[in-house]
């Protein structure tokens, strides 16, 4: 009580010091290192740049900062001899306690300060995809958590050795483990968390939550140290030993430090978001189980009930199957991780063995089906769904929330290993109930429609399928139908998204680029029913496509992405240049020696788009903004002194050199290998030819068989040899 | 307020014994006058009394209780002025002083904090910051935060250091109005402050308790063995401790205690220092 109604007085004392205010100031103007020095994400959607990485970058300079101001303030007094008169007051625990709340309590005026500054530069720098809700909550986690993390850990310091240079020591090395060797451990890494994206157009709460099941469990630990340490305040002139003896005679205050250490040790082992799955990559077990003999799958309805508040899934699904062997048999499932699963049999209840093995992101179950020809085995299923432990650097893949959500295969439902297809597959029907602001949208030719408006505000989804797995997003979505290269294109994309696609002019890119892709190199193999559909995912890392559907990373359209001049000379060549990846560049086509490799998927979509552009402006634009851009990057580039002399690369120091090798990435894919391109046109006997040998090319590579598009391949079908397109 | 210190000895982690064996009641009201050489133990007594130490043995009771017991009660009546202290440079001196009323806990700090602001004659300077302060004007700063909301107990180690010679009159008149209704144990190597303030004196040397007892009394111990003599006439004797010597038109004349004065010296009636010396050097001879 007494350090509660300290707590004020210390804080305007605290208030009173210049260097508190440098701190804050610096800690303040801090987020800017994460624009131009210190990126985390590696994603380019606009919160990823304008948000995530400042506030990343502002809490490791705010934490390391305030680490330093809370060594100097708890040293000041001692090496002030103020301490005498202090003890001679108060309890020096007490003053320990309130030492800490004032500090973090300044820290939380400067994070508070850090978002109030940076809130109408972060809104004009991310444009119409804000969030505010996003902006808060990375402040907070990103930034504002690691500054109560770095005073506790840099006061346990100086509680500990109560010297200012050791603590600093401490601190530092510290800090240094959690941006060197914890960097790519999620749960260690307590200063700079990993963040490597930011969805702009649907949410990010898998991502927070993570980030604030770290920050918290650290919080524990530290606070648990703090605690510990608090113990060693010096007293009654004794030494750490001794005070620690003397203090922890109240028994409450050793087992409080213990309590807190163990909370934090239980979290770290108890986390939820990652799987345990076989680290071995190459591993199949799940894939190599025997099939059960004479057992066939008939088919299987899903009934889901995702909770998007709570981030969970619930789920009853119910699987029929014929028993022709006259025996009992062992029916295999991988489930998400995440998941429990219980079953009964023809109403009958079954035992659920969870294995304990772990592979791709799949628990394996078993469980003992009896004797008997009709079998109904009723599943229910559910719980938080995990990430995939490969990827844990890199999270947010299993989104659930009111705005978006994404279910794949031992997500959706149970699934199942060891039963052979019937005729027509595995027919499955999934209901599944949604808020009514979300759209369901099955990845594959199959519709989902309406089947129930719930009166509690959600509506209830079905659709058909016959695969095993199955995926199926849903969102806040906005759909487009456009005709195009006689096939309908359903373009879904996401509700906050809506003014750039509007601005870039997405509808007409797609019909520009569809009925110029068909007619030049042949239409998308992975159309079904005369429909494709297009649909904008949650940033993922890339895009795929299956039948009927094709799959864009929302970060191939950002307003950023949209402005790149390499890949277009408007938003809307942008858009083109994204589109025509569904023909150049999806899945693995393209396959090239490394990163300074001209070869890529890049080079025949910026001709392609050059093409289209040229088709839809006319030659003089197409020619000023393509041809001339290009030759003037690669003529601007081989000027460059470094470039003619790569020898002299290994003198500079890594960032520079990076910076040099990264542009080489671009130049080479982007402009030069485009000129080389435009060359073989002319080479080969102009653009009609040329298409000619990109739509064989094309079609060739539908046919899985083949292996990947190489350059060599492409030269050869010209009939040309590399030195044919040199550009000197 | 009553202290009873009980066998306390304090022997430091580097195994210097500070304190032996000491036994001392200490009851309110009074000016207790705590005397000494340097290294006598006297701040070290002190320290355990504000529990900035604990004692290795003996018990030390704060009226009925153990100290240990009792630490939170005699933090809130105690004012503490340590003879090696500091402040917070950036704050004013009202600030700090307004900071350490909040810190005991005051009930009415702001008037407290006037309050010791007047009896230090501070007023002036209360609104600068404390590193602009002279060294004396440091000491009143730290004299007042001891005496801030009138408290109970009073421990003084060397307050009228670095201060002129009318301002030790000012405080030491002040430390005697304060130790009216309160106990205020003072210690300090200037005997005049302790003479003309203190009702009771406490004489430490080597962590053991020579003396307690008045002033008077102490001057009385030493009643027959202050002399005084020329130094012409005087011979090297072993056990005579000079005190002073002054020059004069005849030669020097000198002052000296001893266990057994020499013929040729001269009886003098003792002084508090004399009396001092004497218990000092005797103790030392021994």
């Amino acid at each position: 009580m007494k350090g509660l109604r300290l707590f004020p007085l210390e804080l305007g004392r605290l208030l009173q010091s210049r260097l508190t205010w440098l701190a804050a100031l610096l800690t303040v103007l801090s987020p800017l290192t994460g624009l131009f020095l210190y990126r985390t994400t590696s994603a380019g959607t606009m919160l990823s740049m304008y948000l995530a990485d400042p506030a990343v970058a502002g809490g490791i300079v705010g934490g390391i900062l305030f680490g330093l101001l809370t060594v100097f303030e708890l040293d000041r007094s001692a090496r002030s001899r103020v301490d005498v008169l202090l003890d001679a007051a108060v309890s020096p625990l007490c003053m320990a306690l309130v030492r800490l709340l004032a500090l973090t309590a300044a820290a939380a005026l400067t994070a508070g300060i850090t978002m109030l500054v940076w809130l109408p530069i972060s809104r004009g720098l991310i444009g119409s995809v804000f969030s505010g809700v996003d902006y808060v909550l990375a402040y907070l986690l990103f930034m504002g958590l690691a500054l109560p993390l770095a005073i506790l850990a840099a006061a346990s310091a100086y509680q500990f050795t109560r010297r200012a240079d050791l603590s600093l020591v401490l601190f530092a090395a510290f800090a240094g483990l959690s941006l060197t060797v914890w960097a790519d451990d999620w749960q260690l890494c307590w200063l700079n968390p990993c963040v490597w994206a930011l969805s702009d157009d649907f949410t990010n709460f898998r991502l927070f939550r993570s980030v604030a099941y770290m920050r918290l469990t650290w919080l524990a630990a530290l606070s648990g140290l703090w605690a510990l340490s608090r113990l060693c305040v010096r007293q009654y002139g004794k030494g750490p030993l001794g005070s620690l003896v003397r203090n922890a005679r109240r028994a409450y205050r050793p087992a409080i430090a213990l309590l807190l250490l163990a909370c934090s040790g239980t979290a770290y082992a108890a986390q939820p978001f990652y799987d345990d799955s076989d680290p071995d990559l190459s591993a199949a077990q799940l894939y190599e189980l025997d099939y059960a003999q004479g057992v066939t799958f008939l088919n299987r309805t899903i009934q889901l009930m995702p909770d998007t508040e709570a981030g969970t899934v619930a789920g009853r699904a119910v699987y029929r199957f014929q028993n022709t062997s006259g025996r009992g048999w062992t029916a295999y499932f991988g489930l998400d991780p995440g998941y429990e699963l219980n079953a009964s049999i023809n109403g009958t209840e079954l035992p659920a063995v969870r294995t304990g093995y772990e592979e791709s992101n799949m628990a394996l179950w078993e469980l003992s089906i009896p004797e008997g020809e009709q079998v109904e085995l009723e599943l229910e299923y559910g719980g938080f769904p995990k990430d995939w432990n490969i990827s844990s650097t890199s999270q947010g893949a299993p989104e659930v929330s009111g705005v978006y959500l994404c279910l794949e295969n031992q997500r959706l439902a149970p699934y199942l290993l060891n039963v052979l297809p019937g005729e027509t597959g595995y027919p499955t029907t999934v209901e599944i109930t949604l808020p009514a602001s979300m759209t369901a949208i099955p990845f594959g030719p199959s519709d989902a429609s309406v089947i129930a408006e719930n009166g509690d505000g959600t509506r209830t989804w079905r659709y058909e399928s016959s695969s095993r797995g199955g995926i199926l997003y849903a969102g806040d979505y906005i759909r487009e139908d456009i005709e195009a290269g006689g096939i309908t294109i359903a373009f879904y994309y996401g509700r906050k998204h809506q003014a750039v696609m509007e601005a870039a002019g997405a509808a007409e890119a797609v019909k520009a680029v569809v009925d110029y892709c068909t007619e030049h190199y042949g239409p998308l193999s992975f159309g079904a029913g005369g429909t494709l559909k297009l649909i904008q995912s949650r940033v993922s890392g890339g895009g795929y496509a299956a039948d009927g559907a094709s799959l864009m990373d929302e970060q191939d359209l950002t307003a950023a992405d949209l402005e790149d001049r390499g890949k277009g000379a408007s938003a809307g060549e942008v858009m083109i240049h994204e589109l025509v990846h569904q023909w150049w560049g999806l899945g693995n086509m393209f396959d090239s020696a490394g990163d300074a490799s001209p070869w890529s998927a890049e080079g025949l979509t910026v001709y392609t788009t050059y093409r289209i552009v040229k088709a839809l402006y006319g030659e003089a634009y197409a020619r000023e903004n393509y041809i001339a851009h290009w030759q003037q990057v690669v003529d601007d580039y081989y000027l460059d002194f470094y470039v003619r002399h790569p020898e002299h690369l290994e003198r500079l120091p890594e960032e520079a050199r990076l910076e040099i090798s990264n542009s080489l990435t671009y130049v080479r894919q982007y402009c030069e290998m485009p000129l080389k391109i435009l060359k073989a046109e002319a080479l080969v006997g102009g653009e009609d030819a040329l298409d000619q040998i990109l739509h064989d090319l094309f079609v060739r590579e539908l046919d899985p068989a083949y292996p990947y598009l190489t350059y060599q391949d492409f030269l050869d079908a010209c009939g040309l040899k590399e030195e044919d397109l040199d550009l000197a | 307020m009553e202290i009873h210190i009980q066998n306390v000895g304090m022997t430091y982690p580097n195994g210097r014994q500070a304190l032996k064996d000491l036994t001392l009641d200490l009851r309110a009201p009074s000016l207790v006058g705590l005397l000494g050489p340097n290294g006598a133990g006297k701040s070290t007594l002190m320290k355990l009394l504000v529990a900035a130490l604990s004692p290795t043995s003996g018990s030390i009771q704060v009226d009925g209780r153990p100290l240990a017991e009792a630490e939170g009660l005699l933090k809130a009546q105690l004012g503490y002025l340590p003879q090696d202290f500091g402040l917070f440079d950036e704050l004013t001196a009202a600030q700090f002083l307004d900071y350490m009323a909040a810190l005991k806990g005051l009930p009415a700090p702001r008037a407290a904090v006037q309050e010791a602001i007047r009896a230090v004659c501070l007023e002036e300077r209360a609104a600068a910051r404390i590193r602009t302060l002279s060294g004396g004007q440091r000491q009143r700063v730290g004299i007042a935060q001891a005496l801030l909301g009138g408290p109970r107990l009073l421990i003084l180690d060397e307050p009228t250091v670095g201060l002129d010679p009318e301002e030790r009159i000012h405080f030491r008149n002040l430390f005697s109005q304060t130790a009216q209704d309160r106990l205020v144990l003072l210690s300090t190597h200037i005997i005049e402050d302790v003479q003309s303030v203190c009702d009771r004196l406490v004489v430490i040397d080597r962590g053991e308790i020579l003396f307690t007892g008045t002033p008077a009394q102490l001057i009385q111990s030493a009643a027959g063995h202050v002399g005084a003599f020329w130094e012409l006439e005087a011979a090297q004797e072993e056990g005579m401790h000079i005190t002073a010597r002054v020059n004069t038109s005849r030669g020097i004349r000198c002052r000296a205690v001893a266990e057994t004065l020499p013929p040729y010296a001269q009886r003098e009636e003792p002084s508090l220092e004399d009396a001092y010396l004497y218990l000092i050097s005797r103790e030392g001879d021994r």
